[in-house]
């Protein structure tokens, strides 16, 4: 085994991947099945002269992280379902203010305290509007270890680059699972940071209108002496209810996204050049679905296998496209939940194809062979 | 009184935000009295304004640090602590300051307030106590007095007050204070021994809501709401006089307690170190 | 004087509260009793507080029996600081009274009806010249400058017994004793040497005057008050009429317009002394103090 050989967990693998991209906060509160992120970041952030804080509750450690950002420090935390749903305010407060941070989000049974230590995917919904209000924001569903570790470094270059928050989205399976990583699968690359204001001081607007809808961020110290508000925000930085200022403030921050589309969206597809039948499916479903594919194949049936890694904004044109190019009759969604993947993939398709769905919410993975069942079941 | 040749001397003007004025508070807002003292007693402290770091929450007291020409922070409602410490330990080199209310520090926030105060982490925590949330039209707040009018109390007010300062005491705060907007000086002075003690420190303002709470519950115009409030005052030295007995309503002001805990970031960096050092050994 | 006769010597010691009055009062009432003298000692003290006026009646003599002294009938009238002398001068015998005071000049705060900066406030204008021109007997001292110049400016009292130890008939180690016995431990040398420095000037002549042992005591008019220009400026877009610097201005000279903005109404009052730009929430008002020098030069 060479040096960048590494048996990890998934969330050992969220926390690496975060230090490897430059995180140096990290603010948490325990809870399962997330709290191994927090494990190894108390352990590993003060050995590369980060900090690591286990804060009074998942409140506080949003806003920490929050405001470890501001000062100008890449900062991460994880939590679970109950979690998440605490640390909706101050995400919201993220967004609207365009701080760069990561919020890992391994998803376990719902609602409420639901199974803690049981699987789901019952947060993708909530991973893109659990906040209040439009708003922009990047949800990424690693379906490996390898891609936990990648993934996150991604969503911290991201997060950084966009000025926006990032969630990386695991269930309970991948979180706890232990694979076989290549450190080194991920290039060495200079690190990435969000661009700082520089320039003169006079007259600074920290949220002005730039060509790539991206404001340079102020750090504290260099002399900016900006305004920061979860308010509603003219360039300037100052609450505004002028109402062309405020629809032109919340329009460049979602705006933002699509603009920079091709550089956020990421997605994986596998035997789709032809298919009858087309999977969609993230996460550990996911990788249900491909041992499906796989075995259906050898069936002799015509399946494939779309994957958005970026789950939102979700990769709405690869998706037709994979569709139109495959000629699928339909596509199926699996997913451990009532169906909010599904909800996603009808709006892209818009009726081009009907859209099946396979749910589970018993805390149980959807294995291959539900899929594999499922997909028989479809093509008769 | 200062030389205007001083080049020293205080002028608020040089600390607010000129093109922000005038602020959003009503007449008489003992909030605005309050932005003074502190940006008076940041002055007085050589504060650099570009190391300095307002934080501040939701309500009337948050809209403040839009005014301070600083790096600015007006974050979400109960919330300002958990940002300051994350900023505060992202940035030890940057003095933070967090403006909050009554409302925003001891309900919503009051779990963030008692382990701020446990962690003991260098941030001065300004707390302008009104009694009242003003921004929402004036609801009953922690510390509303017993009998007072709101607009969710209208029989009178049946619940008992938050003493913040031994809130914040009680969990172990570094340094403790409490005085009244009518007394500038003594308000400015209190927050420079808050600034300057290295550990967190909580101030509270007592501080007036002239046209929401003063007026609900007819306590007359501001001039007469804050000579009222400074009549009910005792500075903490003259805690042990015989008149206690006769006074049993009032409230202490000064500084009420003082520790010299470890700083939390201090502590925890040093301990880092140590970390550094073990794997540069191995 | 000081004669064991059988009349009765009247002496008043007065002063301003926190000089020691009774301590000057004490020292001479045991020396009397000490002496074989029946005494009595009344005083007004206490209230007067720190600065404010206080008085002590000693009487001596083979028998006394009212513990005050009526006006006019004062042998020694000893003052500590200049006006409250002043004060009591017509209680002082006008053929044979001798009058020994201190030329420190402590201005009450109620001589102060007009607060500008720099203003004269209401003390007295006579000069010790016109009052020894007045008495059978005077000493008009620097005792406070005298008593600083030795270490310690609050032994002026001390200074002024030295003085009155002159006009009486006791031998000087009684006073000695006395004062040594009346003073703390450690103050006792310092107390020794104001005494013989108060005595010793004192036997220049029975009407004498100096106030120049030290520099500290200058009129009131050479005192460093700078004579300042107020400028309050109120900038009316930020001002919200809520009434806070009309109601608690001590000189009451701001006052809300027809627009319900503050003003200066009445300037000549303004002190200067910056509370409205303290208290106004809305940061509107700005106070400038300039010394009147400066802006002449």
């Amino acid at each position: 085994m060479t040096a960048t050989l590494r048996n990890l967990e998934g969330n050992e693998a969220c926390a690496l991947g975060a230090i490897r991209a430059g995180c140096r906060f990290f603010a948490g509160y325990p809870i399962t099945p997330s709290s191994e992120v927090a494990e190894v970041m108390a352990r590993e952030l003060p050995r590369v002269g980060g900090t690591f804080i286990q804060m009074e509750d998942e409140i506080a450690s949003m806003g920490a992280v929050i405001g470890a950002s501001m000062g100008g420090v890449k900062a991460m935390t994880a939590t679970s379902g109950p979690g998440f749903s605490l640390k909706q305010e101050n995400l919201g407060y993220a967004c609207g203010a365009e701080i760069p941070c990561v919020i890992v989000n391994v998803m376990r049974g719902g609602p409420s305290t639901g199974m803690p230590t049981r699987p789901a995917q019952g947060d993708i919904m909530q991973a893109r509007w659990g906040t209040h209000g439009d708003h922009a924001i990047i949800v990424l569903a690693p379906a490996s270890v390898a891609e936990a570790y990648s993934e996150t470094i991604r969503a911290v270059e991201l997060s950084e680059t966009l000025r926006v928050p990032v969630v990386v989205l695991l269930d309970e399976v991948i979180g706890h699972l232990t694979e076989t990583v290549d450190l080194a699968a991920v290039p060495e690359a200079p690190e990435v940071w969000r661009s700082f204001a520089t320039g003169p001081r006079e007259g600074f607007q920290p949220y002005a209108v730039t060509d790539d809808l991206i404001p340079p961020m102020p750090r504290p110290g260099d002399g900016y002496r900006a305004h920061c508000t979860g308010l509603t925000h003219a360039p300037g930085g100052f609450p505004t209810q002028v109402p062309e200022v405020a629809t032109a403030a919340v329009t460049r921050t979602t705006d933002k996204l699509v603009h920079h589309r091709e550089r956020i969206e990421s997605w994986q597809v596998q035997d789709a050049e032809d298919s009858d039948l087309l999977i969609v499916a993230i996460g550990i479903s996911a990788r249900a679905a491909r041992q499906a594919v796989r075995d259906l194949r050898a069936e002799g049936l015509k399946i494939g296998l779309f994957r958005p890694v970026t789950l939102w904004p979700f990769p709405e044109e690869a998706l037709r496209e994979t569709v139109a190019r495959s000629g699928a009759k339909a596509v199926l969604v699996p997913e451990m939940n009532q169906g909010q993947l599904v909800l996603e993939v009808e709006r892209v398709l818009a009726g081009r194809a009907p859209a099946l769905r396979l749910n589970r919410i018993d805390g149980q993975p959807i294995t291959p062979d539900d899929i594999a069942d499922r997909a028989r079941e479809a093509l008769k | 009184m200062k030389d205007t040749a001083d080049a020293t001397a205080f002028d608020v003007n040089d600390w607010i935000r000129q093109d922000q004025m005038p602020h959003f508070l009503c007449p008489g807002c003992g909030h605005g009295i309050a932005l003074r003292a502190l940006v008076w007693a940041l002055h007085e402290q050589g504060i650099d304004k570009d190391k300095l770091a307002v934080v501040s929450g939701i309500g009337c007291s948050g809209r403040l640090s839009a005014y301070i020409d600083a790096n600015t922070f007006h974050t979400t409602h109960g919330r300002p602590l958990t940002f300051a410490t994350g900023l505060k330990l992202a940035r030890p080199d940057l003095t933070v300051v967090v403006i909050t209310g009554d409302g925003d520090c001891l309900a919503i926030g009051g779990n963030h307030l008692i382990h701020a105060a446990r962690r003991n982490l260098d941030i001065t925590c300004v707390m302008l106590n009104n009694e009242i949330y003003g921004m929402t039209g004036g609801q009953v707040s922690p510390t509303t007095s017993g009998g007072r009018y709101t607009s969710t109390t209208p029989m009178g007010n049946s619940e008992p007050t938050f003493d913040a300062c031994a809130l914040a005491t009680a969990a172990g705060a570094g340094f403790v204070g409490r005085e009244v907007t009518m007394q500038v000086l003594a308000l400015r002075d209190l927050l420079k021994q808050a600034l300057a003690h290295p550990g967190f420190s909580f101030v509270e303002v007592l501080s007036d809501c002239t046209e929401i709470y003063g007026r609900k519950n007819d306590l007359g115009a501001s001039p007469e709401m804050m000579l009222a409030k400074k009549s009910e005052m005792r500075p903490f030295a003259y805690r042990n006089t015989v008149d206690v007995p006769f006074r049993p309503n009032h409230l202490r002001t000064g500084v009420i307690a003082r520790n010299d805990r470890p700083e939390y970031g201090a502590a925890y960096r040093t301990m880092a170190a140590g970390l550094h050092g073990e794997k540069g050994d191995a | 004087m000081g004669d064991k006769s059988n009349r009765t010597m009247n002496v008043l010691i007065v002063g301003v509260g926190g000089q020691g009055v009774i301590m000057v009062s004490k020292v001479l009432a045991q020396l009397c009793q000490a002496d074989g003298h029946d005494v009595k000692q009344s005083e007004v003290h206490g209230m007067a507080k720190r600065g404010g006026g206080v008085f002590s009646h000693v009487r001596f003599g083979p028998k006394v029996w009212s513990p005050t002294i009526p006006e006019g009938e004062v042998d020694i009238l000893v003052a500590l600081e200049w006006a409250e002398g002043l004060r009591w001068l017509k209680h002082l015998k006008p053929d044979t009274g001798t009058f020994i005071a201190d030329c420190q000049k402590i201005v009450p705060p109620f001589a102060c009806r007009n607060r500008k900066r720099g203003a004269e406030p209401a003390y007295a204008p006579q000069t010790p010249e016109e009052i020894i021109e007045q008495v059978h007997a005077g000493y008009v001292m620097d005792a406070t400058g005298m008593a600083a110049n030795l270490g310690n400016a609050r032994a002026s009292n001390t200074v002024l017994l030295g003085a009155l130890s002159t006009v009486l008939d006791f031998p000087e180690e009684a006073w000695v004793e006395i004062i040594a016995a009346t003073v703390p431990a450690k103050s006792v040398e310092a107390n020794r040497a104001a005494f013989a420095e108060g005595r010793a000037w004192a036997m220049g002549g029975e009407k004498r005057i100096d106030v120049t042992a030290s520099g500290l005591h200058k009129a009131h008019s050479e005192m460093h008050h700078p004579q300042v220009d107020t400028i309050l400026e109120i900038t009316e877009e930020w001002c919200k009429g809520c009434d806070i610097c009309v109601k608690m201005c001590p000189e009451r000279c701001l006052r809300l317009n027809d627009l319900l903005k503050a003003e200066l109404a009445l300037p000549d009052l303004c002190t200067g002394c910056q509370l409205c730009a303290w208290l106004c929430p809305d940061q509107a008002i700005r106070v400038t103090n300039i010394p009147v020098t400066e802006a002449a030069e």
